[in-house]
């Protein structure tokens, strides 16, 4: 398991490919010139304009050159090392295991040199962090080949389960063919009337008045219609209704089914969407209870799922339940996080001297400690509750401003794969001594749910 | 009470290396040394006034500072336990970290031009969280090195991903 034996850690750093610097150099010198010549070609006359550029090509290369020269690579035992930087120097250790996938990529200008790059992709970033551009064809061909045998190896070391369900990142939330209704039992079917209705209660149409007043307003005063109101018209009214739309044609005939390989939904008015998410790649759920619907005693659910390359139009938040009551809230939450009872979820409450940070939300503010979950509740006109398990948790961090230690109080961070705004738990304003025993807890909690084998 | 001193008594703190106080007196004589530097040029050069008095409001504030910069360093602490890397910094806001190794995806090791003149550097550990805050400063290249070999053999060993 250890990596750096000293007979591994021998292996000399080896380097870019030599035309790097000129491929590289070469898109940005393009842009730099492309900028020169657009303001200043007719004011520079060509002989100054030439050196100009000239001045900007050399320096650009000499750039490159710096940076190709102090880039490079090696693999010490089951890692990947990178080292660049020449002022800032930066190495940086990738396990083979972290990573998802190797991509081999060749731009048009590389392929005609036969070269290409290898992109590496680590879980959670969004963009790639580790490029390495340019290699031979070959090399990369062969770099690519050691990494994923590697890679293999070391997944075939340390239990299959779990690092097959990561291999298997890549497909977090894949769209699948409408499969064989047999395997799967229906959880949950939307009621269309009330989705209807849920929507028609969502504070955007209240500005749906204003947007067609003020055109409106505009022509009385103007005493004309012209394109320009009738076209602002058109565009607030849209803007103002989007969302709710969108969710109606989105989420209409809703269908929640649980199967073999994990949650799979199907919606759409319009377009039929299939979705299936893989068991265990749900990172948190959150339950929000709008002003509006509370009424009504409707909820509604969704599920942030951690995946690769989210930016690929793979969705990292997905709806679960689009309007509901509790019981059925409960009901696909059982699914989605196995052993989370909503109505056990009972809050701590925060002190009475966070008045001082959150005069009105005091009262809804808090966290629970469940026996699968940690959930912590937030938000006066939409009330949004959200449920980490332990199993899911990153990292937990403790925070104290210098107000907040005045109260002696602190604020406990649960961070969730992908970065999750609004996804990952927040206990804020808990008496100090109680959220040090709080971050205590849920590392130990979460070591021990991480401990047991995956049983989904 | 803060949320340092009250951790329990079996977690040995460790802390950054002392010359990193050096280091941030040093980056602060340079950025005095700009500021001057503008001043006079602004000064003597264009007889313009604005740019010195901003100037030394901008310098009168770094040695203000320069106190606290130093309490902050001393701060910093971190620790290895049997299965997470505690990390805690700040004086005015008070953070904690506690970052399990399994959750590890890679570790960097960076040091820039003056940190390396002292000979430092700055290891951070990335989660598949981008909140994740596990970055410790100021440490001798060779605790870098063994941190960062100590971080990715523990978090291989503990491989979970997500």
């Amino acid at each position: 398991m250890v990596s750096t034996s000293p007979a591994q850690a021998e292996e000399p750093l080896r380097r870019l490919h030599p035309l790097t610097p000129l491929l590289r150099g070469f898109r940005y010198a393009v842009l730099v010139v492309a900028a020169i010549s657009w303001q200043g070609y007719a004011r520079l006359g060509t002989a100054r304009w030439a050196v100009a550029v000239a001045v900007v090509a050399v320096l650009v290369l000499l750039g490159s050159l710096v940076s190709y020269l102090v880039t490079g690579y090696r693999v010490v035992g089951r890692e990947l090392r990178i080292h660049e930087g020449l002022l800032v120097r930066r190495t940086r250790a990738i396990p083979v295991e972290r990573l998802q996938s190797a991509e081999l990529v060749q731009p048009l200008l590389a392929r005609m040199f036969r070269l290409a790059e290898l992109r590496l992709e680590v879980v959670g970033g969004s963009r790639t962090e580790a490029p390495l551009a340019f290699l031979t064809l070959a090399e990369a061909v062969a770099l690519r080949e050691r990494l994923l045998g590697l890679m293999t190896e070391a997944r075939r070391a340390s239990g299959a389960a779990e690092s097959a369900a990561v291999g298997d990142a890549g497909a977090a939330v894949r769209l699948a063919v409408p499969a064989p209704p047999s395997a799967e039992r229906v959880v949950h079917v939307g009621d269309n009337r009330e989705l209807f209705f849920s929507q028609l209660l969502r504070p955007q149409w209240w500005l749906l008045p204003v947007g067609i007043a003020i055109p409106v307003f505009d022509a009385v005063v103007d005493q004309q219609l012209g394109f320009i109101g009738i076209a602002s018209a058109v565009t607030a009214v849209i803007g103002a209704i989007q969302a709710p739309v969108r969710v109606l044609l989105g989420d209409w005939r809703f269908t929640l089914a649980t199967a073999e390989d994990g949650l799979r939904i199907r919606r759409g008015l319009l377009e039929t969407r299939h979705s299936t998410v893989p068991a265990g790649r749900i990172q948190s759920v959150v339950v929000e209870w709008p002003l509006l619907w509370r009424a009504a005693g409707w909820a509604r659910a969704s599920m942030h799922v951690a995946g690769v390359r989210q930016a690929e139009g793979q969705q990292p938040r997905a709806s679960l339940l689009p309007v509901g009551r509790v019981e059925q809230a409960q009901a696909v939450l059982a699914e989605a996080l196995p052993g989370v009872a909503l109505r056990d979820i009972a809050m701590s409450p925060v002190p009475d001297r966070a008045k001082w940070f959150a005069p009105l939300r005091r009262r809804v503010l808090g966290y629970h400690l469940g026996p699968a979950a940690f959930s912590s509740r937030d938000g006066l006109l939409t009330r949004r509750l959200v449920i980490v398990p332990y199993r899911r948790i990153q990292s937990v961090r403790v925070r104290q401003g210098p107000l907040q230690r005045r109260l002696r109080l602190a604020t406990v961070h649960v961070d969730v794969a992908g970065g999750g705004f609004g996804y990952s738990g927040v206990a804020p304003h808990v008496d100090v001594t109680e959220a040090r025993q709080l971050a205590v807890e849920l590392a130990e909690r979460s070591r021990a749910a991480r401990a047991r084998p995956a049983d989904r | 009470m803060t949320v340092f001193t009250i951790w329990p008594d079996d977690v040995v703190w460790r802390r950054v290396s002392p010359r990193l106080y050096w280091r941030a007196l040093v980056a602060r004589v340079l950025w005095l040394l700009v500021l001057g530097g503008a001043a006079a040029v602004a000064w003597y050069g264009y007889a313009n006034e604005v740019v010195p008095l901003i100037a030394g409001g901008l310098a009168l504030l770094v040695l203000i500072r320069l106190p606290f910069v130093i309490r902050g360093i001393r701060s910093w602490g971190y620790a290895e336990r049997a299965d997470d890397l505690l990390v805690r910094h700040g004086l005015m806001i008070r953070r904690l970290s506690i970052v399990p190794y399994g959750r590890m995806q890679f570790v960097d090791v960076t040091a820039g031009p003056v940190d390396r003149l002292f000979g430092l550097a700055t290891v951070q550990l990335h989660t598949a969280a981008a909140a994740s805050d596990a970055k410790i400063p100021g440490l001798a290249p060779g605790e870098a090195a063994r941190l960062r070999d100590r971080l990715t053999s523990l978090g291989e060993a503990r491989a979970e991903g997500l």
